[in-house]
């Protein structure tokens, strides 16, 4: 019913391409779901939604929370979702060369002076020497699945390093992080939250920092299907544009942190409604605090940074090499850095 | 009144092997799926051309990386099920044989057959460590209550008759066990084993979840992750084939071993 | 060798099976037992041969077994119980493989009985391959081989067609005419035990007692089908047990 109605507004109105100036009731009542995983790092959507910026869009958002970002990826294609925040992985880029998928804007970045991805080595392989990410010639480095960020990232420093190193897949951050914990790998990478808190708790050593050699990454983008890109612009737009208020107040807050204690502290207790709500305020907040990167602006988006990954991605034979960048992303809706 | 025929009423009901039928189903499916990922009717999103999943599979097998896959899987599902299989069959002779260890294991075994064994591979991994073993337990594992289970019930159903037959000519314990129970169990401890070692093919995958590097269920999960959709279909063939080969060599060896039942 | 069965006794739970039953089985002589289903023949016969346990009572065996005996009470069963994983030559070695015996000596007693029992031609065959009546064949000569003091026959002969049965009771005759055995053979078929009891034995039915034990003093190989005097024996046996038949016949079954 809502989409009859809402073509039916459209008919009316002459068409998509007016609607972004018609403003908020435009959209009345559209229903979609968001996909989500549980991380700081997703704080934008939390935001827009917990402050009304979806709704004053016309969106009534629904989260579908997901344990990686792999699945996150297929429920878009299979429709299950509509709009998603994750790293680009190569299960995602061969959704878009299906045609499935596309990349609609960025979202978290690696940026000098802010305290990104953190690289770990496990007690065990520290005290055998791996102190610095010089020394992983031959280590075990875990990853989730290949073609995983993980890896993207575990390939890049080996590479910069001039080492090579033996890539284990786990499957899940949990497994990963009992792997790590017990010595079984040696090696990891992972957001600075999850970092600081293993480290914090003596289960890991920090080693060195992401940034150092993925200088501008472009950590996760925002993505949806390919026919709400081609076909909902209005809608799309809508989100991107809630999204990116969420995103602002989330850097004003936690990462630039021009608004104030206050506002900083009020952040931290909406983002620990979704991130670590099983912890007590108190843990909680320490570890959402850290865990603040970047989310672009505007849902801008490090193209750059993008054809280097995809680059990556050929060169381990992970995707067909027939895809292009204007395949995965969809460069009309959001600036490109 | 004429006479007339009996009408015949016996047909039907009598199962006949009708050889071919099963290949032209297979052949008439591939077939239909390859029109209809031609004609578009069946999304590339949805299914991969069958002759896609061909060519992978050719250039699999003509780089050399289907070996590459290929070796370390079979040593693991190797490794992994004889243990399992070998274990299973030595402890299920023990319960069908001593009413002690049937009271005593019985229930345990009850008790571990239905846990998801996959669900232990972060536990198999912290014992056993991330390499080879931690694969070998869990499809050890995995193989290793079925055959159990098989292995005392063919031992329950070896003929009392035979084994009283055995005591009246005063044979040894040992030559009862030898030369009555172990080939009156035979054909059951067999079949279970069609069921263990298909268990093992599906555990291979589950086993490679964690820290392989090479194999073809790393290779299935990889493309699964990377939805690589005709990789995935040739991995999942190769399982099948391997399937439809350990059921081939246990078929044999029942014709050789069991040509007295025929 | 000879066996006495003294005072046994026998329940199964409540049930009453054996009551007091007091036998002596003479070397060199089949005695037969008879009585309707039920009243505890077969578990006298196990009890004989030791595989199973009187309540009360003793079995006593007396007398030295016959040299080369390697298995004094041997069984013939109904239901011939060979190995079917075994070839006929097979089945019969499986029972003496446990006697440290040389190759050659087992394949030479395994030739023997073979043509004592007419089946030397089938020494390869699997029991798949046999006749019912072959298969017994089988299971006596693998009796046979073991040399045995007492053959203790369990209705060797019921599971066979009736032509078969007449064929199995003349081999029987002619093996006990070139080497008379002790045996007992519990039927409950009244012309097998007219035609191979030197004395027949007729238990009543549940729980199972002695009622009289018959002496036939006609030559085992003078007896054969239609003979007037067994005939005549065999109608009063069944006068003996036919109310006992019957009324064993309408019992409910145990069990």
């Amino acid at each position: 019913m809502t989409t009859f109605s809402r073509r039916g507004a459209m008919g009316l109105l002459g068409g998509a391409a007016t609607l972004p100036m018609l403003g908020a009731p435009a959209l009345a009542n559209t229903k979609m779901t968001v996909g989500a995983l549980r991380f700081t790092s997703h704080a934008a959507s939390f935001v827009a939604f917990e402050r009304g910026y979806f709704a004053d869009e016309g969106l009534d958002v629904e989260f579908k929370f997901f344990q990686a970002a792999q699945p996150m990826a297929v429920a878009i294609a299979s429709g299950d979702a509509d709009y998603a925040v994750t790293a680009i992985s190569g299960g995602l880029v061969s959704l878009a060369e299906k045609g499935a998928t596309k990349v609609i804007g960025g979202a978290l970045s690696e940026e000098k002076g802010i305290d990104g991805q953190k690289i770990l080595a496990s007690n065990a392989a520290y005290e055998a020497g791996l102190t610095s990410p010089a020394a992983l010639a031959g280590k075990n480095y875990a990853v989730t699945q290949a073609g995983s960020s993980f890896h993207y990232m575990g390939s890049k420093i080996a590479a910069a390093e001039g080492v090579s190193v033996k890539f284990k897949p786990l499957q899940k951050v949990g497994a990963i992080i009992g792997a790590m914990k017990s010595g079984q790998v040696d090696a990891w990478s992972i957001v600075p939250h999850i970092a600081k808190g293993l480290a914090g708790a003596g289960a890991v050593k920090i080693i060195g920092n992401v940034a150092d050699y993925i200088p501008n990454y472009q950590v996760t983008t925002v993505f949806t299907s390919a026919q709400n890109a081609a076909n909902e612009r209005g809608q799309t737009e809508a989100f991107l544009r809630a999204f990116s208020r969420g995103a602002d107040d989330f850097n004003a807050a936690l990462v630039d942190k021009t608004a104030g204690d206050e506002a900083a502290t009020d952040m931290v207790k909406l983002i620990h409604k979704y991130v670590y709500a099983d912890r007590p305020f108190e843990k909680a907040e320490k570890s959402i605090r850290n865990g603040a990167m970047r989310i672009n602006q505007n849902a801008g988006l490090n193209m750059s940074s993008v054809q280097d990954q995809l680059d990556w991605f050929k060169s381990e034979g992970l995707i067909k090499d027939s895809i292009t960048s204007e395949a995965l992303v969809d460069s009309s809706y959001a600036p490109t850095i | 009144m004429a006479e007339q025929h009996v009408p015949f009423r016996g047909g039907g009901f009598r199962p006949q092997s009708k050889r071919g039928v099963g290949v032209l189903v297979f052949v008439f499916v591939l077939l239909f799926l390859e029109w209809g990922t031609r004609a578009g009717w069946i999304t590339n999103l949805t299914l991969p051309r069958p002759s896609d999943v061909g060519a992978t599979l050719f250039d699999l097998a003509q780089s050399g990386v289907l070996w590459t896959h290929l070796g370390p899987s079979l040593t693991r599902l190797i490794v992994g099920s004889l243990l399992g299989v070998s274990a299973g069959i030595g402890i299920g002779v023990l319960i069908g044989l001593f009413s002690y260890v049937r009271a005593g294991l019985v229930p345990v075994v009850a008790a571990i057959f239905p846990i998801p064994k996959i669900a232990l591979l972060p536990l198999f991994v912290i014992w056993f460590g991330i390499d080879e073993g931690s694969k070998y337990a869990l499809i050890a594992l995995g193989t290793f209550t079925p055959t159990i289970v098989a292995t005392y019930g063919a031992v329950d159903n070896v003929d009392r008759g035979l084994i009283r037959m055995g005591q009246s000519f005063g044979l040894s314990w040992l030559s009862i066990v030898r030369k009555i129970v172990l080939p009156g169990a035979l054909p059951g401890i067999l079949s279970g084993l069609r069921v263990s070692l298909a268990i093992g093919i599906i555990l291979l995958v589950a086993a490679e979840m964690l820290g392989a590097e090479y194999g073809v269920g790393a290779y299935i999960l990889q493309a699964g992750s990377l939805y690589d959709l005709e990789r995935l279909f040739a991995g999942v063939v190769i399982l099948s084939a391997l399937g439809v080969l350990t059921s081939w060599i246990i078929g044999s060896f029942e014709k050789r071993l069991l040509a007295w039942r025929a | 060798m000879d066996l006495t069965l003294d005072h046994l006794t026998h329940r199964y739970g409540d049930m009453l099976v054996l009551d007091d039953v007091s036998l002596r089985i003479p070397a060199g002589e089949i005695l037969c037992v008879i009585g309707p289903s039920g009243c505890g023949k077969s578990t006298l016969l196990r009890m004989l041969g030791g595989l199973e346990q009187p309540d009360q009572g003793r079995v006593l065996q007396g007398g030295e077994a016959p040299e080369g005996c390697l298995n004094p009470l041997t069984f013939v069963f109904q239901d011939f119980a060979l190995l079917p994983w075994r070839s006929v030559a097979g089945n019969i070695s499986l029972v003496l493989e446990d006697h440290g015996l040389p190759k050659a000596e087992i394949d030479q007693i395994i030739d023997s009985v073979l043509a004592r029992t007419k089946l030397s031609d089938f020494r390869d065959a699997l029991p798949r391959q046999l006749s019912g009546g072959m298969k017994q064949r089988v299971a006596i000569a693998r009796a046979l081989a073991v040399n045995p003091a007492v053959m203790l026959l369990d209705e060797p002969l019921s599971a066979l067609d009736a032509q078969t049965r007449e064929l199995l009771m003349e081999d029987l005759v002619s093996l006990w005419a070139r080497q008379p055995f002790t045996a007992v053979y519990v039927t409950h078929n009244l012309a097998e035990a007219v035609r191979l009891g030197h004395q027949i034995a007729v238990l009543s039915r549940r729980p199972g007692r002695i009622r009289e034990v018959i002496q036939i003093d006609l030559p085992l190989s003078e007896r054969a089908p239609g003979l007037p005097e067994l005939d005549a024996l065999q109608s009063r046996l069944w006068h003996l047990m036919r109310d006992e038949a019957l009324a064993a016949d309408q019992e409910l079954v145990h069990g």
